[in-house]
């Protein structure tokens, strides 16, 4: 397998006289899943967003499927099989929990009553199938959450970006979504998460990489990463989980 | 070369009038982000002001500046208060609301004075003077300067007074504004109440040259958004450029291509400003971004 | 199947109730059009009561069609008067010049509506809220000074005279009620697009682009596509109106067309007042409004002049101070408070 599935290569963004990432290079292969943790303010979000699209990069490049997808616009990307959650939840609000799930699945399915049945599935899956009917402006912060996830997986997608999607869900909430995540992994999909919960990143992470100050400081297995004295010193104290 | 001049000159002149209803505006679009349609009903107040100090108090038009400016400030405060501060964050309902008053306030106007056209003669204003070749009436140098007077004295008030730099505070950005004390909702009413007494006095100092009719807002309310726009939202500079600029090339248009197509010209240019670069030619950048995050 | 899907089938098919979505949207409809054709039916005989209906008709099409693009859009337009007057100027001028009927000149004038709002609107689809707002204000405004000025196009500031010759293919009418079907019609036809629109892929990833862009694009959504599609549709519907009223009034100049109060902006306040974004919303508005209007006019206009327009402007600050939502808004929130109630006793 010469071409990773999913690249990064000399990824660098500046703004003005601030470089908010730094010649970051990574390779996802089909079906990892892999997280990205570093202190907040480290240029995280800001990779993504590179990634996705929403921002051009000002050195390096992005490859998907062996495609540089440097000149494509997010929905262009979207199309090729990148779906995305977003940090600060971006729900549609004055739509129902399904009207937005359907956003999503109209992508692949430009009929109303096949978009609508795929979005119900979609929201079953993901366990709002009760709550689907609701404006989501009236959704919980979880349930929002899973709506995130809902509508990216309504794209079809074959990696998905998730940005701190477990920010401020409580113990139950998360390991519901974990175990969610692994439903969706276990059917062959890659994930390059960020996350600050570590225990989320031992639980669900077959690798990790460090970001600070915008560069790449480690790579390696969950285990290894997280064994590792200075990762953990950097993270107690400034979390509580 | 004389046309030239001349032409330069009607432009300048002209580009002070638009420059003087448009300060007010600028501070109101650039701070608040409300598109004002009534503004140059405040205008047409300011104007109608004068003559009610003229033929109830006797008062020449540029000593009626003392009355009808405070008067207007205390309108815009008004205003602000019962009707756009409620309707905060909901934007169209800002504009439609605007938009109602202006019928109010036109038709208002047309019932009490019953449809006669009035005129404010001024002892001062229709003394010429002569630059050169070109003659100049008084009333319309005194736009000029006023308009100068204005500026400068605004964007003083801005830079050294409290209340200035409060507005400037939040003008730029009304989370941080709010975080250090700021009342934001205050500022906003102060501002409006502000940028009223300039279009009250914009309307006083236009009184001796045009003949009042309740409709004669309507004349400048585009030509104020196309120079607070063209100069730049929150500029002071930008709005004396922007109306000098609207103004010349008015008069150039008007000469040089066709005196019908001269508003058209400048419509475009503006379009095109808009389009490349909607902060406007002296506005910061990304200015026009502000505001809109808050409306959530 | 498994269980899961077994799940949602089950869900889905009670909430139905069994009873496929298109027929009770088309029932909807129906029953809408039967309702709004009931004042034509009562009024038909009262000539003053018949223009004024006739005008609502027309402005609630028109009002419908402005709140494609900013209703469901998000794009708060003042400038559709150049469309509206794209279309009076179209069909009248290939009537006068040509005899051609204006049945047939209704294709070319939305196709020439369309064309020319994606072209102007195209560049200004990146500027928010506002300055879009002010910009189309700006096409507007050019349109105006073009139109007086291109004479042979457009007959200058005197305009297009359009002759009375009565019959059918000619879309005149002898008989004022056929003039208030023709807008009926109209009107039919605008409404009868949104709800199609909304249960298409085009109006939920219009709705999406309205709500958030970024989020639609990362939903694979083509923002600018969207808009431009929006706008289209927005513009060729509301060139129809355009033309139709231009066989109307049969006299059409640049003051009418592109008044502000009286066309461009007024699309916006009948949406507005009605409830902007839903697709009944701008029609309640109209009926609100056009014959508050032309009442008020009728009662008030011999008296002090301008009387009438301050009660209306008035009528019209109030609304915005206490209806925030619009019409559509206050019965939903009415709805909401019913429901809870019977919840809760």
């Amino acid at each position: 397998m010469s071409e990773p599935f999913f690249a990064a290569r000399g990824i660098a963004k500046r703004f003005g006289g601030l470089l908010a990432v730094d010649d970051v290079s990574f390779a996802l292969g089909k079906g990892e899943v892999v997280s990205v943790i570093g202190p907040n303010g480290a240029g995280k979000t800001t990779l993504f967003n590179l990634l996705t699209g929403q921002l051009a990069p000002s050195a390096g490049e992005v490859a998907f499927n062996g495609q540089v997808i440097n000149a494509l616009p997010p929905e262009r990307r979207a199309r090729l099989g990148l779906g995305r959650t977003f940090q600060i939840a971006k729900p549609l609000v004055t739509l129902s929990a399904l009207q937005n799930v359907m956003v999503g699945t109209f992508l692949r399915h430009p009929r109303l009553h096949d978009a609508e049945d795929r979005a119900w599935a979609v929201l079953a899956q993901v366990g709002l199938a009760h709550r689907a009917e609701l404006r989501a402006s009236q959704l919980t912060l979880s349930e929002r959450r899973r709506l995130e996830v809902a509508r990216a997986l309504a794209l079809e997608p074959v990696i998905i970006l998730l940005d701190e999607v477990m920010a401020g869900l409580n113990a139950t909430e998360i390991g519901e979504a974990i175990a969610l995540f692994q439903r969706i992994h276990g059917a062959g999909m890659t994930f390059l998460i960020i996350e600050h919960n570590l225990k989320v990143v031992r639980a669900f992470s077959e690798r990790v990489i460090v970001i600070d100050h915008g560069r790449k400081i480690a790579e390696g297995s969950a285990d290894d990463i997280l064994s590792r004295p200075e990762v953990v010193t950097a993270y107690l104290g400034s979390r509580r989980h | 070369m004389d046309a030239l001049l001349h032409v330069l000159v009607i432009g300048v002149l002209l580009g002070g009038i638009y420059g003087l209803v448009a300060l007010g505006l600028n501070l109101i679009f650039g701070v608040i982000r409300i598109v004002n349609f009534a503004h140059g009903e405040l205008v047409m107040l300011g104007m109608y002001g004068a003559y009610l100090a003229y033929s109830l108090l006797g008062l020449d038009a540029y000593v009626s500046i003392l009355v009808v400016v405070p008067a207007l400030f205390v309108v815009g405060l008004v205003v602000y208060r019962l009707v756009l501060q409620p309707l905060h964050g909901e934007s169209s309902m800002q504009i439609f609301a605007t938009f109602a008053l202006v019928i109010i306030f036109q038709n208002v106007v047309l019932a009490v004075t019953r449809g006669e056209g009035y005129s404010v003669p001024s002892r001062i204003a229709g003394h010429t003077l002569e630059l050169g070749d070109v003659r100049v009436t008084v009333s319309r140098l005194a736009i000029l300067a006023a308009v100068t007077l204005a500026a400068v004295g605004l964007h003083l008030f801005l830079q050294r007074t409290m209340v200035g730099k409060s507005i400037r505070a939040v003008t730029q950005d009304r989370q941080a504004a709010r975080l250090m004390g700021i009342n934001v909702e205050r500022t906003f009413m102060i501002t409006f109440g502000v940028g009223s007494a300039l279009a009250g006095l914009a309307g006083v100092l236009l009184a001796p040259i045009y003949t009042l009719s309740p409709g004669i807002g309507g004349n400048f309310i585009l030509a104020a958004f196309a120079v607070v726009v063209l100069g730049g939202l929150g500029s002071v500079a930008g709005a004396y450029a922007g109306g000098m600029i609207v103004g010349i090339v008015e008069a150039f248009a008007g000469y040089y291509i066709d005196p019908e197509l001269k508003q058209a010209i400048w419509f475009l240019i503006f379009l095109a400003v808009l389009i490349v670069r909607p902060s406007g030619l002296f506005g910061q950048p990304g200015a026009e971004e502000i505001g809109f995050r808050e409306q959530e | 199947m498994d269980a899961t899907s077994a799940a949602y089938v089950e869900t889905r098919a009670a909430r139905a109730g069994g009873i496929p979505r298109v027929q009770r949207a088309a029932a909807l409809y129906l029953g809408g059009l039967i309702l709004a054709f009931v004042p034509l039916a009562v009024l038909s005989n009262d000539a003053f009561w018949l223009t004024v209906l006739t005008y609502t008709y027309l402005f609630a099409g028109l009002a419908v069609a402005w709140n494609i693009l900013a209703g469901f859009g998000g794009q708060f337009s003042l400038g559709h008067g150049v469309f509206f007057a794209i279309g009076a100027y179209v069909t009248a001028t290939l009537f006068v010049d040509h005899g051609l009927s204006p049945w047939v000149s209704l294709v070319p004038s939305a196709l020439a509506s369309a064309i020319v709002g994606a072209l102007i609107f195209l560049p200004t689809f990146r500027l928010k809220g506002s300055f879009f707002a002010i910009a189309t204000l700006a096409f507007n405004e050019v349109a105006l000074v073009l139109a007086n000025y291109a004479e042979s196009l457009t007959g200058g500031p005197r305009g297009i005279q359009v002759p009375f010759r009565a019959g059918f293919a000619n879309m005149i009418f002898a008989d004022s009620r056929g003039y208030a079907i023709l807008m009926l019609g109209f009107m039919a036809l605008a409404v009868g697009v949104s709800v199609v629109l909304m249960r298409t892929r085009l109006g939920y990833y219009l709705l999406a682009v309205r709500e958030n862009e970024d989020a639609a694009r990362a939903a694979g959504i083509s923002v600018v596509q969207v808009k431009l599609r929006a706008t289209a549709l927005s513009a060729a519907l509301t060139a129809v109106g355009g033309a139709l009223f231009a066989m109307y009034v049969r006299t059409i100049d640049p003051p009418t067309l592109f008044s502000l109060p009286d066309v461009g902006v007024k699309f916006a306040l009948l949406a507005l007042i009605g409830g902007m974004g839903t697709i009944v919303g701008p029609v309640l508005g109209a009926f609100l409004i056009v014959p508050l209007e032309s009442y008020l006019r009728a009662l008030l206009g011999g008296s002090l002049p301008g009387l009438h327009l301050i009660i209306l402007g008035v009528v019209m600050l109030l609304a915005a101070l206490f209806m925030r939502r619009g019409i559509t808004g206050v019965i939903d929130a009415a709805l909401v408070r019913w429901r809870h109630r019977r919840r809760h006793v």
